[in-house]
């Protein structure tokens, strides 16, 4: 390839890779396509409460990112379909955001990244790694090489982002029986 | 090539990131530290000679970085080798340290220090990643690991295929032998870049974890103290599996030399190996991973010459070894391996025992 052709591939990635848009949105554009268009979401920044806490960073080993996370209740004709959570973990350097969506049961149905920012390990974001969480609840076991599946070269990544889905489990179990 | 060229890419690359704000709730800029390390006894017997005993602090290794935003960050790794560096025993060596532009998941960029992707441990080189006590002998021999090196890269992730092309500085072909292009890295040190090195990588990731992947670098290496060239083509191919509690790694690489005159009529280096491992801790139901492992390793530095007959045998290796890797937690690790290399055409044989201790944070 000559370089100036490969200049101008390098201006189209940049050009064309622009497209804006906030994480609030692309969780939202995801549990639309779970639930349907028809469904309705509320949105709310639900507040970690100290005692839960701390019971589920112990039981997952990893700690809460922050002391909130982002909480859609999703519902059709005033009945519950179901909830999603999107929260963070660190992975080598930088937060990757995930979103989980549970069924009113507060079993898995989808598990999605949807930002990640490092340079390596971003294969945490197959859709094929994703899968195996699908009906996983707060009983569950996530321990990696033994009921999560690997990936080479994105052992961090794999460890963190598993770690952080259990939590989750946990804490929509914990959600679903005090709503 | 248009030097111009290569810094309107540049630029043109960074000058968007720029203008546009980024909207990103979650990011705060910060610095984290991370790093490995890894202690070692070696036991090796040759034919005919007194066992050498080894007791050594191979690596010590810090890795540090910053983010200042979600795109633009900083990488660092530097490695003390041996406890301690004295005229030339030990080493101290800065093998990353890049800037890092994080455009997407389909394309971002490196500049600095950076490292060509060739073969599975380059890159990836923490002790808990590989089965044996040292680093299989492939990826000294064959790819010269670690090699890193001052110069660019573009990498990125299409639909499960994960792409880097790397421009960093050449080999010095001065050091190039019969023993291959190990001595050749010029490690970053003012380096002479009068012919670049180009590395391609292409990863297939889709299946859950697998790794199968293959590079290409070539390289017109110049002779640093004299104007002659000697060109290398490295070749290689590498595939991991590690899930439902089994370890299988195979790699394979081939060199070319352009002028097999400068080094004693070699015209290329071969070798491969498998790694065959399984979890075991998992019939006894805990967490600690307890893997026994088998490998077998065949490399030829010399593998094709001019002269043919025993100048192709003399520096032929073929290595058995089996041995234990236990994991308490993923990133702590205890490993014994024993293992015989024999030489092809001496026939000479080497015992070698290691034990040792791993972890990276």
């Amino acid at each position: 390839m000559k370089f100036s052709n490969f200049y101008i591939l390098l201006l189209l990635f940049t050009l064309t890779g622009n497209v804006f848009s906030s994480i609030k949105n692309d969780a939202e554009t995801s549990i639309k396509n779970i639930f349907g268009e028809e469904s309705t979401l509320t949105f709310e920044k639900f507040k970690l409460q100290n005692e839960l806490k701390n019971s589920i960073e112990k039981e997952a080993k990893q700690k809460f990112f922050r002391d909130e996370v982002y909480l859609w209740k999703i519902t059709k004709n005033d009945s519950s379909l179901g909830f999603a959570i999107l929260d963070n973990v660190l992975g080598k350097a930088m937060p990757i955001t995930f979103l989980i969506i549970f069924d009113k049961e507060a079993k898995i149905l989808s598990s999605e990244i949807i930002k990640y920012r490092e340079a390596y390990g971003g294969q945490v974001g197959n859709r094929n790694w994703n899968e195996q969480f699908i009906g996983r609840n707060a009983e569950s076991s996530f321990t990696v090489g033994k009921d999560v599946d690997g990936i080479s070269g994105a052992t961090i990544s794999v460890n963190s982002v598993s770690k952080g889905i259990q939590k989750l489990c946990i804490l929509a179990k914990a959600i679903k029986e005090k709503p | 090539m248009n030097n111009f060229l290569k810094i309107t890419a540049l630029a043109t690359l960074t000058i968007p990131a720029i203008l546009f704000a980024e909207d990103d709730e979650f990011f705060t800029p910060k610095s984290t530290i991370g790093g490995y390390g890894e202690l070692h006894y070696n036991h090796s017997k040759a034919d005919g000679s007194d066992a050498e005993k080894i007791l050594d602090f191979h690596r010590f290794v810090l890795f540090y970085s910053h983010a200042w935003t979600p795109k633009w960050s900083f990488k660092s790794e530097v490695e003390l080798e041996h406890n301690f560096v004295k005229e030339g025993q030990g080493e101290l060596e800065l093998e990353q340290a890049y800037i890092d532009y994080h455009h997407s998941d389909e394309f971002g960029f490196q500049v600095g220090v950076v490292l060509p992707s060739v073969g599975l441990i380059n890159e990836w080189h923490e002790p808990p990643l590989f089965l044996s006590v040292e680093r299989p002998s492939y990826s000294k021999n064959i790819i010269p690991t670690t090699w890193f090196g001052n110069g660019a890269a573009i990498y990125g992730n299409v639909k499960g295929f994960d792409y880097k092309f790397t421009v960093m500085e050449g080999l010095d072909a001065t050091g190039f032998s019969s023993s291959g292009i190990r001595s050749g890295r010029q490690k970053g040190f003012e380096s002479n870049a009068e012919d670049l090195l180009y590395n391609f990588r292409l990863n297939y990731t889709g299946v859950n974890g697998l790794l199968v992947g293959t590079s290409f670098s070539y390289n017109n290496a110049t002779h640093v103290d004299s104007s002659s060239n000697n060109s290398v083509s490295l070749f290689e191919f590498h595939a991991k599996y590690d899930a439902n509690n089994f370890v299988g790694v195979f790699e394979l690489g081939n060199i070319t030399y352009g002028e097999p005159d400068l080094i004693g009529g070699v015209e290329s280096s071969f070798g491969y190996y498998l790694d065959l491992g399984y979890n075991v801790g998992s019939f006894m139901n805990c967490d600690t991973k307890i893997i026994p492992f088998f490998r077998w390793e065949d490399y030829n530095t010399a593998a094709k010459t001019e002269a043919g007959g025993d100048s192709e045998k003399a520096n032929h290796l073929t290595t058995w070894m089996v041995g234990l890797s236990v994991k308490p937690i993923d990133q702590v690790v205890f490993k014994v391996d024993y293992g015989v290399s024999k030489n092809e055409l001496s026939d000479a044989k080497t015992k070698m025992f290691n034990f040792g201790a791993g972890y990276m944070f």
